[in-house]
């Protein structure tokens, strides 16, 4: 064991009396705590929550159907990897592509530049999705095809701002939540101030912290420190990548693009400012203008408890359908299916669920 | 299942489904096969057949040809037997360039000349623009078993050591890195032989079984040895050996290396009393300094199924992958 996570560990054991229970809000968290085994180095009176932090998950049904939609007109749909096994009501973006449909797999929005350059003829479009990390990177999109005059390509904008999703459950006294481990790279743009209401306004401790494993026992450690002394404080331990006042640069180009919108979480429902949309004069690269489309907020798979996972309200094992009805191979809901999502995360690395398939 | 998909082809647990699926009328009339990398056949013999899509066709490392030739002949190595015959079938775009071909066919023999090993039968279909991507290509190995006794997966036993002979994930790494643009200084395929490697192996008696650590990594063989010996799997993480050009391309990608395809790394079950000889055996091989023992094998819980002491000192699980990692990754 590394010294420091060891040191972390220990430090834990002794600081953690009473239980508490603390959301690791990204997905990219919820994975490195399960690939590196976090949660068998912990106290139990720890409890770690998963988050809505993961971009595919919190989709909600009604934007996959209506993605899925405009594969049923001709057009392209380019999309990052997690979203293409969604299911929706009519399929996944991965079936539909085996039945002849145009789903195209990116790993970045410059590919889909590419994609309607070379194919001018055809309707190009980009299903984005993400948060604050993935959407200077569809706003640099749109600047370009504007610049560039391209007349094939729009977006689908089902970007997510992560305070308000936070502002929602610090605010649930259901939950309980003595801690928020907050995402390293959401920050890196943010900075501090849009997460400070935590500590300030709702009493919660909440520490930025990065990915690796030291800087998420670091995180705990600081978190746990804080109960211990009953202070709440905004707190960062991931000091050599996030500057307290976040990329400028990187939320101006946001910010010249989009507009906040109300918009549907799954789990969370319509939150308000929640999510981003293309501001009037980049109407032409709206996909939802452009095709006249209502992407209404739908309803969830039958029995899928997706909803109350991203919440932190059940773990994925106290789902009927997990394990059974709902695998990797044939997921129910995105928990399942995404790189990121806990219900994966669950099936794939913990041990304590194992055993059986 | 209603149509193949592209998560079929994986190498994971949704590529048994489907062999499962398409063997079901020999399964059923008892002449279907065991699922091995190549069959062990009456008088002393095995075979194996393998199809090659790798797209780019040329990456850092090889070519679609030299990877055809050490696909079939692996498979061979493997089960302990030499590569002496191989067959190429080749089915080619219309309007391929022949001086790419020639250049496969040229990678192809100058790795069968190495393994002294002989081109026997072969094929060639041409179809429309648009019918394939370019060339595939597909290949037949037949050879000579050298060990006294099958070697195969049923031979694992509680207590065995396992063994991987060179660093994992490298092919993979360098096929993602060259269709996402990539550029990883240092980064290459590990495709190679590995029967000049394998042959001084086989006289130990404590060898239970080899796999080519192909598509679906090396994660992939250990779930498929722990769930068909019905026993568990316990890997130490930080004993794997990972380059960091793989490991960073990983990191960006998403990806786990230990899923991540190899064309030159065997796994190896052996007696915990043969395994440091065997180590040391490997080691003295220009292509294996990095070999190294990465775990063993026990009958405690969970049955069936790999876990993982992880380099932080925590403890997770092992499984199988699913869906699309990438694919035409060979």
């Amino acid at each position: 064991m590394t010294s420091n996570v060891a040191a972390a560990s220990e430090a834990l054991k002794a600081l953690v009396a009473a239980p508490i229970s603390v959301m690791e809000v990204c997905g990219t968290h919820t994975v490195s705590i399960f690939r590196s085994g976090i949660r068998s180095l912990l106290p139990p009176q720890l409890r770690l929550v998963s988050g809505p932090g993961c971009p595919v998950c919190v989709t909600d049904q009604g934007e996959i159907d209506c993605a899925l939609s405009l594969l049923e007109t001709g057009a392209v749909v380019a999309a990052y990897g997690d979203m293409f096994r969604v299911p929706g009501k009519s399929g996944s973006l991965a079936s539909k592509r085996s039945a002849g449909f145009d789903a195209r797999l990116v790993t970045s929005a410059s590919d889909v530049l590419a994609i309607a350059e070379k194919e001018p003829r055809k309707e190009v479009v980009f299903l984005a999705v993400g948060f604050e990390t993935t959407a200077p990177a569809t706003a640099a999109l749109v600047l370009e095809a504007s610049a560039r005059n391209i007349a094939n390509l729009s977006v689908l904008s089902f970007h997510k701002r992560t305070p308000p999703a936070l502002k929602a459950l610090s605010a649930d006294p259901s939950l309980a939540l003595s801690g928020f481990l907050l995402p390293g790279h959401v920050s890196v743009i943010l900075g501090h101030e849009p997460f400070r209401f935590l500590s300030d306004l709702h009493g919660i401790p909440a520490v930025i912290a990065g990915f690796d494993p030291e800087q998420i026992m670091l995180g705990l450690v600081t978190i746990a420190l804080q109960k211990r002394k009953g202070e709440a404080a905004l707190r960062s331990v991931y000091g050599q990548a996030v500057r307290p006042e976040g990329n400028t640069k990187a939320r101006e180009l946001m910010e010249s693009v989009f507009i906040s919108r109300d918009a549907s979480w799954r789990g969370l429902g319509v939150l308000l400012d929640s999510g981003l949309a293309l501001r009037d004069g980049f109407s032409r690269f709206d996909a939802e203008k452009r095709f006249e489309l209502s992407c209404a907020p739908g309803e969830a798979p039958a029995g899928c408890r997706c909803g109350e996972v991203l919440t932190g309200r059940i773990a994925p094992t106290e789902c009927p359908l997990f394990r059974t009805a709902c695998t990797p191979v044939s997921p129910v809901g995105p928990c399942m299916v995404s790189g990121e999502g806990t219900c994966g995360a669950y099936f794939r690395y913990h041990r304590a669920n194992g055993g059986k398939r | 299942m209603n149509s193949v998909t592209l998560g079929h082809g994986s190498g994971g647990r949704q590529s048994h489904e489907l062999v499962e699926a398409l063997l079901e009328g020999f399964r059923k009339r008892n002449i279907g096969p065991e699922l091995e990398d190549a069959a062990l056949l009456r008088g002393g013999y095995a075979m194996t057949v393998d199809g090659f899509t790798v797209s780019p066709r040329k990456f850092p490392g090889g070519d679609i040809g030299h990877l055809c030739v050490c696909g079939c002949a692996n498979d061979l190595a493997v089960r302990g037997a030499s590569p002496d015959f191989l067959g190429i079938g080749l089915i080619i775009e219309e309007g391929f360039p022949a001086g790419e071909l020639a250049e496969y066919m040229e990678s192809a023999a100058a790795t069968c000349e190495s393994l002294g090993m002989t081109l026997a039968a072969g094929d060639t279909k041409v179809v429309p623009s648009g019918a394939v991507d370019g060339v595939y290509f597909s290949g037949s190995a037949f050879g000579k078993v050298h060990t006294a006794h099958p070697l195969g997966m049923s031979n694992i036993q509680e207590g065995d050591a396992l063994i991987v002979s060179t660093s994992i994930g490298r092919h993979g790494a360098a096929i993602a890195a060259a269709r996402f643009n990539l550029s990883v200084d240092g980064l290459e395929s590990d495709c190679a032989p590995l029967w000049p490697v394998v042959k001084n192996i086989l006289p130990f008696e404590g060898l239970r079984c080899m796999r080519d650590c192909t598509r679906g990594g090396l994660g992939t063989v250990l779930c498929e040895w722990a769930e068909s010996a019905n026993l568990h799997i316990s890997l130490d993480e930080s004993s794997i050996p990972v380059e960091d050009t793989v490991r960073s391309l990983c990191d960006v990608l998403g990806f786990d290396p230990l899923y991540m395809a190899c064309e030159g790394c065997v796994a190896l079950a052996v007696s915990s009393a043969s395994a440091r000889e065997v180590l040391g055996t490997l080691r003295k091989s220009p292509l294996c300094g990095d070999a190294a023992i990465i775990g063993s094998v026990f009958r405690g819980e969970p049955r069936g199924m790999v876990s993982m002491k992880t380099s932080i000192g925590g403890e997770r699980l092992v499984d199988m992958p699913f869906g699309e990692l990438l694919p035409r990754i060979c």
